[in-house]
């Protein structure tokens, strides 16, 4: 009994205490599974917040990952196939010049002179400055250019040496000319005198047209004819005011009878370093203003290029002109004057050459000396500075009709700055 | 023979004057077209093929800045029916001719005038105020683009553009060839890149600064030139400057034009023991060169040899 006490005792005491620690137990256990859950939790949102933000690193890469796809596809279409549109102007540092001013340029033509004669000439055995240009141009609009050139002097007063309108595109390609220009006769009278290969005109166009040249007022049309063989030709008219140039004895003085003009050039490439040209002209005017287009003028010109290298090259030039002038019923003959000039650049910077020049003089009594004629000799020497700068040296010798030889010795020096681009002829 | 009349001569001119040209491309459906320079020529050829007739003005043989146009010149540009040129002032004589040919729409900014420089990246853009002190310098930034391969992409599109936009039904014809250019360029390219990057960083003298593009393509450096300033020629003092520069510098070669005389450069080569290499300027300047890859073979040939 004693035993069965006990035990029931030893039962009853672990089992009580067990029952206790049994609750107790439990809560803990709760609380342990509540703060697993609270933390499982924590680490979930963690976790959601991770995930979150890996996908938002892994959308971020899927749309930089596009965008590389897209360069690497326009960079592909460029190298394989390329896109029908052209590249713009996508460089906006680009210079942008002059906004609406024209081309502005000026040359300096400074010249010391020495020469036999003691008249006090203009420029004379002194340096002068014989003339200094101001070249202005510009588009007036898609269809037309203004030029102008004007030319002051230490020895004469301000002129407009050039003044002219130039229309595009007329109808079957025709460009015209209006105002004051250089009309396109010949190889001389178009270029201007820092275009020369000498300080002076030839003495035929000093002699017949003007010592400075031959500008004149009036308009001219020319025109490329397009034939099928492989021969250039244009072809240039123009009605001008009547009169001479400076000096110039081809004309009247009269202004108000016109003088036409007309000119075909032809030009044939032999090689691609050697040209010919062949140009043919014709004028006509009068001598007074009581009188209708009794002066013609014919002109032949010829011009031999040759390029011995690309530093090195040959020029061949001359002209010729025949008067016609039905002076009086005693002379009713021609008088004529022409040029050959032979001009090497041997170097970079050099140039020599030689001019020769026969004149028959229009005011001559050529009753007494029909054949009677000026006769000069040029040489020169030529330094090419820069592109801009340019000096020369010549030397010329005249036999005059006068019988009194002339002597010249000259000293150029031509300086351009600003806008200056040449005609070309 | 005496003319009794000869007045009758202007009726007859004017006549002659206002006959109605031929078309351009009467009885011939090719595309004629003029470029300024060989290599721009070849690229139109390229580009357009057996559908244009490609004539330059500037024979390979001839310095581009002083170029003198020819009546010839001025008849190729009135009959054509594209002008390509460099822009900006390369060809000072380029406004002159086109004037000279009196044809408008080929006039700058016309229809058909293509110039090749729009989109290029340019280098040497003056900053400082022009003066002509500083030299022959060029307004709109160094015009030698041509010389950088890279710069023929920007080129061969702009040609297949206006290609394209004169002549429609050929559109897919030029844009095959253009494609076929192009893969090529880019092929030769790596091959020109792998060829030269043995040398890449070097420095090189040169006599003018008509370099600078071909030197960044491969990665030269040029900070001297024979020329004191740009357009003037050598001087002995420059000369004496140059000297003493390429020991100091190990400068390894001296590039000129063909153009230039070789004579001041020789001299300074043989001084202080380095070589001096001719490079084309224009396609077909040199037996050898005559289109885009074969010029550019060359002249990255002629500087790798003289590098080593």
């Amino acid at each position: 009994m004693k035993r069965i006490f006990f035990l029931f005792f030893y039962l009853f005491f672990w089992l009580f205490p067990l029952e206790v620690k049994a609750e107790v137990s439990v809560e803990q256990e709760v609380q342990q599974m509540k703060d697993q859950f609270m933390s499982m939790q924590k680490r979930l949102s963690e976790l959601e917040g991770k995930v979150i933000k890996q996908q938002e690193e892994i959308n971020a890469h899927a749309s930089q990952k596009q965008a590389y796809e897209e360069r690497i596809q326009v960079l592909e279409k460029q190298l394989t196939g390329p896109s029908v549109t052209a590249a713009g102007d996508s460089q906006p540092q680009r210079r942008i010049l002059g906004k609406w001013n024209p081309e502005i340029g000026v040359v300096a033509d400074t010249v010391f002179r020495i020469d036999s004669p003691k008249v006090d000439e203009e420029g004379a055995d002194r340096v002068s400055v014989r003339e200094l240009e101001l070249i202005l141009g510009s588009h007036v609009d898609p269809y037309s250019r203004l030029d102008a050139t004007i030319a002051f002097s230490d020895f004469e007063t301000p002129s407009l040496e050039e003044a002219y309108l130039t229309h595009f595109g007329l109808p079957a390609q025709v460009t015209a000319r209006l105002g004051k220009f250089k009309p396109k006769v010949g190889k001389a009278i178009p270029v201007h005198r820092d275009s020369l290969e000498t300080v002076d005109e030839p003495l035929v166009i000093q002699r017949y047209f003007g010592v400075e040249g031959y500008n004149k007022s009036g308009v001219d049309f020319s025109k490329m004819l397009n034939l099928p063989w492989p021969v250039t030709h244009q072809l240039s008219f123009g009605i001008l005011e009547g009169g001479n140039g400076e000096e110039g004895t081809a004309f009247g003085e009269t202004r108000r009878r016109p003088t036409l003009y007309s000119h075909l050039k032809n030009y044939l490439d032999v090689t691609d370093t050697t040209g010919i040209e062949l140009g043919l002209s014709h004028m006509i005017g009068s001598r007074d203003a009581d009188s209708h287009f009794e002066i013609q003028v014919f002109g032949v010109d010829g011009t031999f290029t040759q390029h011995l290298n690309v530093n090195q090259n040959f020029k061949l030039q001359g002209e010729l002109f025949s008067l016609d002038r039905k002076e009086t019923a005693d002379f009713d003959g021609n008088i004529w004057g022409a040029y050959a000039q032979a001009d090497f650049k041997f170097h970079p910077q050099w140039s020599a050459g030689f001019r020769y020049d026969y004149v028959q003089p229009v005011d001559n009594d050529r009753s007494l000396n029909p054949e009677k004629a000026d006769v000069g000799y040029t040489g020169y020497l030529t330094f090419h500075q820069s592109e801009f700068a340019r000096w020369r040296a010549q030397f010329s010798h005249t036999d005059l009709i006068t019988g009194r030889d002339n002597n010249e010795i000259l000293i150029q020096g031509t300086f351009a700055i600003g806008e200056h681009k040449h005609k070309i002829q | 023979m005496k003319i009794k009349n000869p007045l009758f001569i202007f009726p007859f001119l004017f006549v002659c004057f206002f006959l109605p040209s031929r078309p351009a491309d009467a009885g011939n459906k090719v595309l004629k077209i003029v470029a300024t320079q060989t290599l721009f020529a070849d690229l139109v050829r390229q580009v357009g093929g057996d559908m244009v007739d490609v004539t330059a003005v500037a024979a390979p043989k001839f310095n581009i800045h002083f170029y003198q146009p020819k009546p010839s010149d001025v008849r190729n540009v009135s009959r054509c029916d594209l002008y390509v040129n460099a822009g900006l002032d390369l060809e000072a004589w380029s406004d002159p001719l086109l004037e000279a040919a009196g044809k408008r729409e080929l006039f700058r900014h016309g229809p058909r005038n293509l110039d090749l420089s729009s989109g290029v990246r340019l280098l040497k853009i003056p900053q400082e105020p022009l003066s002509r002190a500083a030299g022959d310098v060029h307004v709109f930034g160094n015009p030698h683009y041509q010389m950088n391969p890279q710069n023929a992409r920007i080129m061969v599109e702009q040609i297949l553009a206006k290609l394209q936009e004169i002549d429609a039904p050929n559109a897919a014809y030029y844009k095959n060839n253009a494609r076929h250019f192009l893969t090529r360029l880019e092929e030769k390219i790596g091959e020109w890149k792998k060829h030269c990057a043995h040398f890449a960083g070097e420095e090189i003298v040169s006599y003018h600064d008509d370099i600078v593009y071909f030197a960044d393509f491969l990665g030269l450096k040029v900070e001297q030139y024979l020329e004191p300033k740009p357009g003037i020629p050598p001087t002995p003092k420059h000369l004496a400057f140059l000297e003493n520069y390429i020991k100091e510098h190990t400068v390894k070669v001296i590039v000129m034009p063909t153009y230039y005389s070789r004579k001041e450069a020789e001299k300074i080569a043989k001084k202080v023991g380095i070589k001096v290499v001719s490079l084309c300027q224009a396609v077909g300047e040199m037996p050898g060169t005559g289109d885009f890859f074969s010029f550019f073979d060359y002249n990255i040939n002629a500087v790798s040899q003289g590098v080593q």
